[in-house]
């Protein structure tokens, strides 16, 4: 009777530690934080070209399907992204910039309307915006910088025939859109196979699951994806095609000048 | 078989009681435990019918929902710290209610401001914090004033009121729970502002819950007058009391299986009450009055056999008036509507379970508590009032034929005048605080009642071409100038505001722009810098359909179906002709539930009419009897809505359900005369003294009858609703000239054209 009393204090200690420190259990050797760092630093290359496709579907399953092509270099402090509207006919010609700054300071965004023949700039106020009416905010594409989360190892498990690390981030700020997020990483990889996005409540929002990947010039690249909001059964898809990185362009090509010029 | 019954419960009155009490406390469990009112009026609505479903389905594509609104108002002007502060204040906690979407709640200080500037097109809170300095609330006000998507949708042009709208989360919200939440936050916080709650939620759970208080109300006052009106029939405590407790124990039976079966409390089923008190105490009055004439004939007369005879007497007709009057009901099943539908089956059942407490709890109260007291009475006047009555009718048949024509012509012609209105605001009484806030927005902002009208193209994508939204505008500007209509929304007010600023705040750029390319460009633009959201309640994902609302000063059908003649005749005639046009919001599917009720109303009446017809035509064998017999109630429903087209009553949910009642009594009064007539008739008796003898008889039964019904209906006129208080005096009119016509008009022309089944088996007495 003694021992099993020790037995079952011992046990529930040791869960109790478990519920604290996940990471003493499951992999003693790797941190969330850790995990989440090795994904924030994976080599992406410092320039990429790229023909986007997304698509939009609401709940009806009508579709808004967007083709962009897209050029992004990073140089140093600023990011800079340039982006051509291919499709649908009418917005054609249409192009968007976007500098974003490694400091605090908010993206600097520039639009071209042909039929308008002007380049215009737009407030880019809020990184918690959606992102041309798809269901990713700015922040939900760009990189998140690891400190605004606090990132937990919740465990280990196996997803869609992939070992995968389960990490739960909590945003430091309050009032931020989502409570937490989940991510599964692929071990080795350093890429996210899947993430839920918790609103404020608590409750399910959004699931994003990366659908297809590989390597382009030794690079893993996502090249297909899905983002499904399950609140408003509202979804979009981005497929990527012709990838290259280290691709050869200079600071001209982010430019007012290109912007109006097209491709 | 109903010997044995009787035989039965005054062997065992005291099991027969408990039985019955037992049941009724069974129904009161549920009725305690389970009943709940339904406060949302699209749960009211057939759902598979084509105009709901095809609203039900725009609502979800553009994201129509019914929306508070709360309006702030300053006479000082709301620009100043106070009164913003305040608007942030309830907006913020608003947001937070449960329910409530926080992203659907917009005010000036959760609007974004669309702007232009050299920097480019900005799209910004007009608000970041409250203003504190004199300059940045100048510089708010200069930003509303130069925005007329937000000036006189959000701020009022005279800068006295703010307009917060918030949005309900989704259909199944109880209105009032969340009516009372909105309250709570706006406790406290009048002065030196005004506040004021309106919008289609509010409507409907003021509604949902005003209706049963005013039952509440309204029950123990019509019992209160029935028991008066009973004491002064029956004069004596016992009687009473015995036909109380049919009335009363026949609703918590309606109530209690309405409960039982999961049905919720509608806002019409309050009514069912009182037409139970009212129309169930008929049965009693008829047994009791039989039976304390008998024993006041017959003193010697034992209890049991008194009891045995007036059971044994008057049950056929007793079942008779009872299915009759439940057949009246029952025929609104016919009805497309669900409430309806519940409303006479279970009125219906309620007559039932008064007519079995009539027949079981009647004689089994009379056996344990005793028969009445015999009252010695004095040679009745009311008895030489109907011999009377008699005469004068067969003398003066002509005159009366006259009368009854002209009184059906005019009744005709004013027939013609009756509007249909299935305004829910005119429901309350003009000193209600819904009517008042409702008035106080429809005078300073666009208007509380939206109309979604939905622009369908015949292909995608044809809703950015500028000729189609040129149209749009067109169409829109015309709206705007109608009496009633305050304001419209559609995509062409973004593209307007988006071209102008684009274009350096050029005020001619104010239109829709030139080509499809920049429609399509200035979409994508706004997408990506604004709130997407807000592009998805005015066009669809592929381009083809618009949402185009329009506000409205009222909620009233004519006001709707004026609006609706005039886009479709714009449409018809201009290069949108080819488009699909249909409607969606609740001012739409109100109105056309409203139509959906009267129809279904119209068809009852008909139906139940020629239910009548034939009901008299078989129980008499006779078509002639089946005539005679429902020319009453026919000219009485003309009447009642003659009076009604006269004095400008509109026909609405509440008092379209006089033609129930008016087919469910006057049936009965028909069953009555008929009978009495028949009987006296084939006894062989001239045909004057058969007028005189049926005229005293039932004559004094049926104005009894009516005299009841006619005291319970009349309770309705302390109502706070003005449709039930016109319901009261109408169904108190009918019934009157019910009695009237049973007794005048068709007396003469019995009298005149002597009908074979009265007077052709003469001297074969049977009986």
């Amino acid at each position: 009777m003694k021992l099993m009393q020790k037995l079952t204090i011992l046990f529930l200690l040791i869960s109790l530690l478990a519920g604290i420190y996940p990471g003493v259990i499951t992999a003693a050797d790797i941190t969330g934080r850790e995990i989440m760092e090795k994904v924030y630093n994976r080599t992406e290359g410092d320039s990429r070209q790229s023909r986007l496709k997304m698509v939009l579907i609401n709940k009806f399953g009508d579709e808004r399907i967007r083709e962009i092509e897209q050029y992004e270099k990073s140089f140093g402090q600023i990011e800079k992204k340039i982006m051509f509207f291919i499709s649908p006919q009418d917005v054609r010609g249409t192009s968007f910039m976007n500098w974003s700054y490694v400091d605090k300071r908010s993206d600097d965004q520039w639009i071209y309307l042909p039929a308008l023949r002007k380049v215009k700039r737009i407030s880019a106020e809020n990184r918690s915006d959606n992102f041309m009416g798809s269901d990713f905010t700015y922040d939900d594409l760009g990189d998140r910088n690891l400190n605004e989360d606090k990132h937990q190892l919740l465990r280990e498990e196996e997803l869609k025939g992939e070992e995968c690390y389960v990490i739960k981030s909590v945003p430091v700020e309050e009032d931020y859109i989502y409570s937490r997020t989940v991510t599964w990483v692929i071990k080795d990889k350093w890429i996210g196979l899947k993430k839920e996005f918790y609103d404020r409540e608590g409750k399910l929002l959004k699931v994003l699951e990366n659908k297809e990947y590989k390597e382009v010039d030794g690079i893993l690249t996502i090249f297909n994806s899905e983002m499904h909001n399950v609140q408003s059964d509202h979804r979009t898809r981005i497929q990527l095609s012709n990838v290259s990185y280290n691709i050869d362009v200079t600071e001209d090509m982010f430019t007012e000048r290109m912007m109006k010029r097209g491709l | 078989m109903v010997q044995r019954i009787t035989e039965f419960v005054l062997k065992k009155p005291l099991l027969v009681m408990m039985i019955l009490l037992l049941i009724t406390g069974f129904f009161t469990y549920f009725i305690v435990e389970k009943a709940r009112i339904e406060t949302n009026l699209d749960k009211y609505m057939p759902e598979d019918h084509p105009a709901f479903k095809k609203s039900n389905y725009y609502e979800d594509v553009f994201n129509i929902d019914d929306a508070i609104i709360v309006a702030v108002s300053n006479k000082e002007g709301i620009y100043n710290q106070h009164t913003l502060q305040k608007i942030n204040d309830i907006t913020e906690e608003i947001q937070k209610l449960k329910g409530i979407n926080p992203a659907d709640v917009r005010s000036i200080t959760t609007a974004d401001n669309i702007t232009g500037s050299d920097f480019g097109l900005e799209v910004e809170p007009f608000m970041k914090g409250i203003p504190e300095t004199e300059n940045e609330i100048k510089n708010l006000r200069k930003k509303v004033d130069d925005n007329e998507m937000i000036r006189g949708r959000f701020i009022s042009t005279d800068n006295q009121s703010a307009l917060i709208m918030a949005e309900l989360k989704d259909d199944s919200i109880d209105r009032m729970a969340l009516y009372n939440r909105v309250k709570e936050v706006l406790k406290g916080k009048e002065g030196p502002e005004e506040i004021y709650v309106a919008g289609q939620p509010v409507v409907e759970g003021t509604l949902a819950s005003l209706m049963p208080r005013d039952m509440k109300k309204m029950v123990p006052i019509v019992i209160l007058v029935i028991v008066i009106v009973l004491m002064l029939t029956f004069g004596n405590l016992k009687s009473t009391l015995l036909t109380l407790g049919v009335v009363l124990f026949s609703t918590i039976w309606a109530f209690g299986l309405m409960s039982f079966l999961g049905i919720p409390v509608y806002s019409v089923s309050t009514m069912i009450p009182v037409m139970l008190i009212a129309l169930g105490v008929a049965d009693g009055i008829h047994l009791l009055s039989h039976l304390q004439q008998r024993i006041r004939n017959e003193p010697e007369l034992g209890q049991k056999e008194a009891i045995k005879d007036m059971v044994d007497q008057l049950w056929k007709p007793v079942v008779m008036t009872s299915v009759t009057t439940a057949v009246g009901f029952i025929s609104l099943l016919t009805s497309e509507v669900f409430p309806i539908k519940y409303f006479g089956l279970f009125t219906a059942f309620g007559v039932m379970a008064a007519m079995v407490f009539s027949l079981f709890f009647i004689p089994a109260g009379l056996q344990i508590l005793n028969l009445p007291a015999n009252r010695k009475r004095k040679a009745s006047k009311q008895g030489n009032f109907f011999y009377n009555l008699a005469d004068l009718v067969t003398g003066h048949k002509r005159v009366i034929f006259v009368i009854s024509v002209i009184i059906v012509i005019l009744s005709l012609v004013g027939l013609q005048r009756v509007g249909i209105d299935s305004s829910l605001l005119s429901k309350f009484a003009r000193d209600e605080e819904i009517i008042q806030a409702n008035n106080f927005i429809n005078e300073h902002f666009a208007g509380t009642t939206n109309l979604n009208v939905i622009i369908e193209a015949d292909q995608d994508n044809e809703l950015k071409n500028p000729e189609y939204l040129e149209t749009v505008q067109k169409l829109q500007d015309e709206l705007k100038v109608m009496p009633g209509v305050g304001d419209t929304f559609a995509v062409t007010d973004f593209l307007r505001r988006i071209n102008k600023v684009m274009n350096e705040n050029d005020e001619q750029y104010n239109r829709i722009p030139g080509s499809r390319e920049l429609v399509a460009q200035y979409l994508l633009l706004y997408s990506m810098s604004g709130d997407p959201e807000e592009l998805n309640r005015v066009i669809d994902y592929n381009y083809r359909r618009l949402n185009l609302r329009v506000n409205l000063k009222s909620d009233n059908a004519r006001l709707i179906r004026k609006t609706i003649e005039k886009i479709d005749e714009f449409a018809a005639a201009s290069n949108i002709a080819d488009f699909k046009i249909d409607y969606a919001g609740s001012a739409y599917t109100n109105m056309v539930f409203t139509d959906l009720i009267l129809i279904g109303q119209v068809k009852s009446l008909v139906i139940s009419l020629i239910g009548v017809v034939i009901l008299l035509g078989l129980l008499f064998r006779s078509t002639v009897a089946g005539i005679l017999g429902s020319l009453p109630i026919a000219i009485t429903a003309v009447i009642n809505f003659g009076v009604m087209g006269i004095l400008n009553i509109s026909l609405n949910t509440t008092t379209a359900l006089i033609s129930s009642i008016v087919v469910g009594m006057g049936i009965d009064y028909s069953i009555h005369l008929l009978s009495k007539y028949r009987r006296y008739g084939q006894l062989g008796l001239d045909k004057m003294e058969t007028a005189r003898k049926t005229m005293n008889q039932s004559g004094r039964a049926i104005a009894f009858n009516a005299l009841v019904v006619i005291s319970g209906f009349l309770v309705l006129l302390f109502s706070s609703f003005p449709p039930n208080r016109e319901l009261g005096w109408l169904v108190s009119l009918s019934m009157f000239n019910s009695f009237l016509l049973t007794l005048t008009l068709v007396v003469a022309l019995i009298d005149k054209y002597q009908p074979d089944f009265i007077f052709g088996k003469r001297g074969k007495l049977n009986n």
